[in-house]
């Protein structure tokens, strides 16, 4: 009876502490690509998140209110990531962060606009933003907004007149090739020709003969960052002495690492670089090198930027309001002055498109050297 | 104990018919979904585990409807229209596709229709103007009936367990008819079900074109449930998928495959506390089965059954001296 008693007492208690701190905190979903094809990128957004909601909650949480960050696996399927989206939004999410494969996304972004959630995604195919979705925010460039710096860089910077495309025929890749070509054509630059590879192919020689008959200028490549390492190596074999241009994932640190010396030379545009010049960039990567042990990539930076995107905009709202949160960060810009989480000067359109300074880079001697800033579009 | 299996039918129904109140979105989605890969799974239970011949095309069919339906709902076609039409085009290209196995068996099937596979998905992918290429297809309405709308989880689940129900109900009786016998006699010995006057080639083309229009009827049902579908979702490891399913469930026995789509669809869910361990365990748990019980889930539980029926007597015999 006493025994009973006791435990009754302290199944109370603490069925009481567990809805306090329930109360007390608010659920956050990262929906990424844990495992599967993606794994390596999800892990690098992950970690970034998880480091930056710590940083957040050591400091009192916001609003002073923990974050209680539940990860989930899309499995880098866009199938599963949409079971995923649906099983976080049912958890109570207040914002849900990712995925970063488009193909994902395009799928799981239907729930998000339908439960009124904002989705803030690591997703960079031009077609995220294009669908009118109110409750979609990237945090990089998408394809829209890189591929006319890239072009106009093509055509001033490498002084090409025609172009070779190689690109991986998936939403990232298509994307991609599609703005690039339209933006090089719109500048008179002749694409010589156009080269569509498969995700997670070995042998890139029959491609790159194709390139080397083609007579181009310089080699676009806009491909994951594995088949990136893959290319450069082939073009490096056979000699090739076009200047290879790419967008963020070709001048990646995992295509340098795997690469090797076939990578040095290759150049292009990043929207985000733990090499950038951006002391708070810089103060990031340091961090996240000592905790998880490897070089952030942009992904990393992305995570970072996303978490911390959320903990101001509810700051400035004072509420935990999804619905005024989607609101909210349209046409919203956050200086680091205000939120230095945030590392760079970002504002978002009414679209859910972010603009932000970048770098044109080129690999010198296995690292990202940065080459020029370019400004934010809209200054 | 056709009462039994009466009963237990009926109460594995009122089950599915309960659950979905005690369920939140994501897990009505799931069993949805579960009952989507059973029905494919079904279909492939037939060419493979009744008829014996072996096919790595199955998502390929389920491909084949659900571009159909999805294309035809955009084109404001009502729902029914699609699933028939699917269901038809499928048994078609089924028929088709069984030429080949009349030719070829085991392992040469597989790679034949290993080939199809990847050719239907070249198709969806490259024929943009058609399927919408890389990007697949949005935007298609999820069918109403009667005044009841599907968009709402609870009521789309509904409507793919009474589809569910009624293909299997079909299925049920194809297996039990003349024909399904004759299927048998074609796995076990087709030069001896020819001699008894089982045309073989008709029944090989049938075993084919019927488990093809069950693929094709699964996607026609997979495209309103995801509301969106590109060429993605029916590569090969798709079919690898619904083979497991077959395989893991009881190739052969007729709720083989809905256990075995149970356990592929629920499986990875259970093991999510696993974290980064869960994929080696999955596979681990597969191979262990199939090392030790080739016939599936359902053959497990057989021999089980029957190793419990065998022990009283067992130990009757062992006390006498």
């Amino acid at each position: 009876m006493r025994l009973s008693k006791i435990l009754m007492a302290v199944g109370l208690s603490t069925a009481m502490m567990i809805g306090s701190a329930q109360a007390d905190s608010v659920k956050i979903g990262n929906v990424v690509e844990l495992t599967g094809g993606g794994a390596t990128v999800g892990i690098n957004w992950k970690n970034a998140v998880e480091m930056a909601f710590g940083e957040i909650n050591a400091a009192g949480g916001i609003l002073s209110r923990k974050v209680e960050l539940t990860n989930y696996d899309t499995q880098t399927n866009a199938q599963n990531s949409r079971a995923m989206v649906q099983k976080a939004l049912d958890n109570g999410s207040y914002v849900i962060l990712g995925p970063i494969y488009s193909s994902s996304t395009k799928v799981n972004m239907i729930l998000t606009r339908r439960a009124e959630i904002p989705q803030i995604v690591g997703s960079e195919a031009p077609f995220i933003t294009t669908a009118g979705n109110p409750y979609i925010f990237r945090t990089s460039f998408g394809a829209a907004q890189s591929m006319p710096k890239l072009a106009a860089y093509l055509k001033d910077g490498v002084k090409a007149s025609s172009v070779g495309v190689v690109w991986v025929n998936d939403d990232f890749g298509k994307g991609g090739r599609d703005t690039v070509i339209s933006e090089l054509k719109k500048r008179g630059v002749k694409i010589a020709v156009d080269i569509s590879t498969e995700v997670g192919q070995a042998d890139f020689a029959s491609d790159v003969i194709k390139l080397k008959n083609s007579g181009a200028d310089a080699i676009f490549a806009y491909l994951h960052e594995e088949e990136s390492a893959r290319l450069l190596k082939e073009i490096k074999k056979h000699g090739l002495k076009q200047p290879v241009v790419g967008e963020t994932t070709l001048m990646n640190q995992k295509v340098i690492d795997l690469a090797g010396d076939a990578a040095n030379g290759a150049k292009g545009h990043v929207g985000l670089s733990a090499d950038a010049p951006v002391p708070a960039v810089k103060e990031f990567a340091k961090k996240f090198e000592a905790k998880y042990g490897n070089k952030p990539d942009h992904n990393a930076i992305k995570g970072y930027i996303a978490a911390y995107t959320v903990k101001y905009v509810t700051e400035k709202l004072g509420k935990f309001d999804s619905k005024a949160f989607a609101k909210a960060l349209h046409g919203m810009t956050i200086s680091p002055k205000n939120e230095p989480g945030i590392l760079m000067e970002v504002t978002w359109d009414d679209k859910g498109d972010i603009d932000r300074q970048s770098f044109l880079v080129e690999v010198v001697n296995g690292k990202q050297k940065i080459t020029q800033i370019l400004p934010k579009l809209g200054k | 104990m056709r009462l039994i299996t009466i009963i237990a039918s009926l109460a594995v129904l009122a089950l599915l018919v309960v659950l979905p109140f005690n369920l939140k979105n994501y897990g009505i989605y799931i069993l949805s979904l579960w009952m989507v890969y059973s029905i494919a799974a079904m279909g492939l239970n037939l060419t493979l585990g009744y008829a014996g011949q072996v096919s790595l095309a199955q998502a390929a069919f389920l491909g084949i409807g659900a571009y159909t339906t999805a294309l035809l709902m955009k084109a404001g076609y009502p729902f029914l229209f699609g699933f028939g039409l699917s269901a038809g085009i499928c048994f078609c290209v089924g028929l088709i596709l069984g030429y080949p196995a009349l030719r070829v068996q085991h392992h040469f099937l597989a790679f034949v229709t290993l080939g199809f596979n990847a050719l239907v998905w070249l198709v969806f992918r490259n024929e943009e103007w058609l399927t919408g290429g890389t990007y697949g297809l949005m935007g298609f309405p999820r069918p109403s009936f009667f005044g009841i709308d599907t968009t709402n989880q609870v009521a789309f689940y509904f409507f793919s367990l009474t589809i569910f129900v009624l293909l299997a109900v079909i299925l049920w009786w194809i297996v039990r008819s003349p024909w399904g016998r004759a299927f048998q006699a074609l796995r076990e010995n087709p030069i001896r079900a020819n001699s008894l006057g089982v045309d073989i080639r008709r029944m090989t083309l049938l075993a084919f074109a019927i488990g093809a229009a069950y693929g094709g009827m699964a996607g026609s049902l997979f495209a309103p449930l995801v509301e969106f579908i590109d060429p993605q979702s029916f590569q090969l490891n798709t079919s690898l998928m619904l083979l497991l399913m077959v395989i893991v469930g009881g190739s052969g026995r007729f709720l083989g495959p809905v256990i075995g789509a149970l356990l592929v669809v629920l499986l990875p869910e259970w093991l999510r506390f696993t974290e980064g361990m869960y994929l080696i365990i999955y596979a681990s748990l597969v191979m262990v089965l199939l090392a030790f019980c080739p016939s599936g889930l359902i053959g497990l539980y057989e021999r089980s059954v029957a190793a419990l029926r065998a022990r009283p007597s067992g130990s009757r015999g062992s006390e006498k001296p």
